[in-house]
């Protein structure tokens, strides 16, 4: 049996993948809205970001939209994968379990 | 970093956190991507029923100048929220043009008698589709969207006679503003 991705594994890096997962393919999200979606603090979100886009499992872009900085967030097609494993690995845990 | 050890229970429970994280962003998204639509249809309404009631002599160039302006501007904004996914411009595009469609071929079947059932066929129609997209895809905002628009629309036909365009165009229509409001947070 595969070993459990660590980074993913994780209760607010978890629900950061999925909420990026939820998304259509490329699709991006502003910082604010993921914070409010996994209900998390601006610096518990931001060092989280940094781990998983640390292991390329998301991309992040910054820039300025009318003045203000801006951080957007997207599941790059590694993390796309590494969550669908993760998601199955768990599945093959419940499922073995006699 | 460790790797991790985990039970059955343990596993469970993160495909629950999971699947409910995944479930609120993507309701989340179609909500924000609705937005728009509502906030543009308020407007829509505040100046087409207002008109209506104000200028009734110019109302339809006015509604016919509204709509058309409505259109293109739907598939601006569908064009600047999806550039990857251009058909979905035309979905929308195509799917105001059926909804008005729709009301046109009703007035020509079934002639409405009054302005005022006229100008409460097509918001008790917009209220439907709502519900129904709603229901079947969105989520439950719209459902509620839909109800006030349903609602509103019926009170101020039956209680508000002598003020009903008015009625629509700011009430109804600043309904479907604050709705807009409402879809673009998460």
């Amino acid at each position: 049996m595969a070993e459990i991705d660590a980074v993913i594994h994780q209760p607010v890096r978890l629900k950061i993948m999925a909420a990026l997962k939820g998304l259509p393919l490329n699709e991006q999200i502003e910082f604010v809205r993921l914070r409010k979606l996994v209900d998390a603090t601006e610096g518990n979100l931001g060092a989280h970001i940094q781990t998983l886009e640390q292991a390329g499992y998301i991309a992040v872009e910054k820039d300025f939209a009318d003045n203000k900085p801006r951080t957007r967030v997207k599941l790059t097609k590694q993390g796309r994968r590494a969550f669908e494993d993760y998601v199955a690995h768990l599945r093959d845990i419940i499922r073995d379990t006699p | 970093m460790e790797t991790p050890v985990i039970s059955p229970e343990q596993a469970a429970d993160a495909l629950k956190q999971a699947a409910a994280a995944e479930k609120r962003s993507a309701r989340a998204y179609r909500y924000q991507r609705f937005a728009p639509y509502l906030f543009l249809w308020g407007v829509i309404w505040v100046i087409g029923y207002g008109a209506s009631d104000l200028i009734p002599r110019w109302s339809g160039w006015i509604w016919l100048g509204l709509i058309l302006g409505a259109l293109a501007f739907s598939i601006l904004v569908g064009r600047g929220a999806e550039p990857s996914r251009p058909k979905s411009n035309w979905r929308i595009a195509l799917s105001f043009t059926t909804i008005w469609a729709f009301i046109a071929s009703t007035y020509a079947v079934m002639a409405p008698v009054s302005a005022m059932q006229q100008g409460a066929f097509p918001p008790l129609v917009v209220a439907f589709f709502y519900i129904l997209l709603g229901l079947l895809w969105t989520g439950p905002r719209l459902i509620i969207a839909g109800v006030a628009v349903g609602v509103l629309t019926l009170g101020g036909f039956f209680y508000l006679p002598q003020h009903f365009l008015l009625w629509e165009g700011f009430v109804g229509g600043g309904a479907l503003i604050l709705a807009g409001i409402w879809f673009r947070r998460v």
